[in-house]
């Protein structure tokens, strides 16, 4: 008997998405492997942060099938994590760093003994072991979206979904989260859907990167990206395949615009 | 009254002695009369006499305990039921114009609906106090659930959060700045009311002491009952501020 392929972590099927009367996204049919890192890049109002809320549950499919791991999508799911841009709203500023991590283990109805040492692991893993009592009013903003990162890992998922998680940073952060991001996944061979604007993010963190286009946001290009892992940012970023692949995405992307 | 550097610590209180000092002036050149206006030391001795020999202790007792218990019974009222308006949509919706109504409507207006109804009962004076001092509490309350960032009912969205989990760890904490506020306004109204019902429906307090003493031209004991109603606020007023900057601690640790 032959072995049946795995199911897909994230299967689109024909997806289309439509919002107060406008087509958002149409005709999205995309397989991503478990344990794959995959990068969602294009302009904006392509549609691909509507892309990650379809995969989270937050927003239904107007057509199509979308499933996870062979199983149809009903809603949000704890086995799917969202790390979202804006890191200063989507955490609660009256618990400190460890009450921040603790909130995704109480809905997941861990006893509370058992909570203390995950969440000091987890806080050391995104570096934030001497920051376990402070408020997130009282990080910066690359601790508070290591913060809430951290959190995203407490729900232990098979999918993490990452919206644009690192646009608000400045170069240097973004240049240290996005290592540590490819170590946290490679780590626990955790599905990444990494949705970002800038292009080279994309080829830097991806195993693929999926281009979309607007107006209404379509599937443009998936391109391979077969560069060596673990990643380094100043010789991954100077490859020859690496910078050809920019240029070919970069005309890619202006031409079509 | 935050302490923000000991000058104007020592210049606030210079405030009040200037006043005091003023006050004294007025009365010891003549410019009012006694009738009207006791001398500052007179008002003391009248304050000191009342509660070592004369019934100001039950008194203030009385019209404490009133204000605490329609403060108490309107803001477990005010929280509950804002709580529940604040997390519905519909629930809003339908409420508001009715709220909006009732809201600027002065309490002392009721008394005489609520004499009627209950007479002059000490049921009535907590009735009029908690439906008086509720609005700044529940107002508060709604807004305090209904202003939860968006961003965070999609988390608890994602991390499949049950209704009530919803409403104990992100919609209360959420609300409680507005909710203590709210408590706080609440308590100064509890006050006001409070001696409201006593003057008018003769339950022994502060109220009706301050009304005899009016009445018969005991100007030192007038002055007194009304330094004392000043202090009840004052200290019931820190201690709540009190409360709140532990409460909301993590407001002030930017």
């Amino acid at each position: 008997m032959l072995a049946r392929p795995p199911e897909p972590a994230i299967a689109f099927d024909a997806i289309r998405v439509d919002l107060g009367g406008k087509t958002i996204l149409t005709d999205i049919t995309l397989d991503v492997k478990p344990g794959e890192f995959i990068c969602v890049m294009g302009p904006s109002g392509c549609g691909k942060t509507t892309l990650l809320r379809v995969v989270a549950g937050l927003v239904q499919a107007s057509a199509g099938k979308l499933s996870l791991f062979g199983k149809p999508v009903q809603g949000p799911s704890r086995k799917v994590s969202v790390v979202f841009q804006d890191y200063g709203r989507a955490l609660l500023p009256w618990r400190d760093a460890a009450g921040n991590v603790a909130l995704a283990l109480e809905a997941a109805g861990m006893p509370r003994a058992e909570q203390r040492p995950l969440i000091e692991t987890l806080l050391a893993k995104v570096g934030l072991k001497d920051h376990a009592h402070k408020f997130p009013g009282q990080l910066s903003g690359g601790m508070q979206q290591r913060l809430q990162i951290a959190r995203c890992l407490a729900q232990d998922p098979e999918i993490l979904l990452m919206d644009e998680p690192f646009g608000a940073l400045d170069a240097m952060t973004r240049q240290q989260l996005q290592d540590e991001v490819l170590a946290l996944a490679a780590e626990r061979n955790t599905t990444v859907f990494f949705v970002t604007h800038d292009l080279e993010e994309a080829l830097y963190l991806g195993d693929r990167v999926v281009a979309l286009l607007p107006n209404p946001g379509r599937l443009a290009r998936i391109v391979d990206v077969p560069l060596a892992r673990p990643r380094n940012q100043l010789a991954t970023r100077e490859h020859p395949d690496f910078l050809a692949m920019r240029r070919d995405l970069f005309d890619m992307m202006h031409e079509t615009h | 009254m935050t302490l923000r550097n000991p000058i104007v610590f020592i210049g606030s209180i210079a405030v009040v002695f200037a006043i005091l000092f003023l006050w004294w002036l007025a009365s010891v050149t003549g410019t009012v009369s006694r009738a009207f206006v006791p001398n500052p030391f007179d008002a003391w001795a009248a304050l000191v006499r009342g509660f070592s020999r004369g019934d100001l202790l039950p008194q203030t007792i009385g019209t404490v305990g009133r204000m605490l218990q329609g403060w108490l019974l309107a803001s477990l009222i005010g929280v509950v039921l804002g709580a529940a308006i604040g997390l519905s949509r519909t629930a809003r919706d339908y409420l508001q114009p009715t709220l909006e109504f009732l809201r600027p409507l002065p309490a002392s207006a009721i008394i005489p609906v609520a004499i009627a109804l209950m007479g002059l009962s000490p049921g009535m004076a907590l009735t009029v106090v908690a439906f008086g001092s509720l609005w700044p509490t529940l107002l508060g309350t709604i807004h305090g659930f209904a202003a939860v960032e968006p961003r965070l009912k999609e988390v608890a969205r994602c991390l499949q959060m049950s209704g009530p989990a919803f409403a104990w760890k992100i919609g209360l904490p959420n609300a409680m700045p507005d909710i203590l506020a709210g408590m706080r306004l609440s308590m100064t109204v509890a006050l006001i009311l409070a001696i409201i019902c006593e003057m008018l429906a003769s339950q022994a307090g502060l109220g009706t002491a301050i009304l005899l003493a009016a009445r018969a031209f005991q100007s030192s004991e007038l002055f007194a009952g009304i330094a004392l109603l000043g202090a009840i606020g004052l200290v019931s007023n820190l201690a709540l501020r009190a409360v709140e900057i532990r409460a909301l601690a993590w407001q002030n640790s930017h």
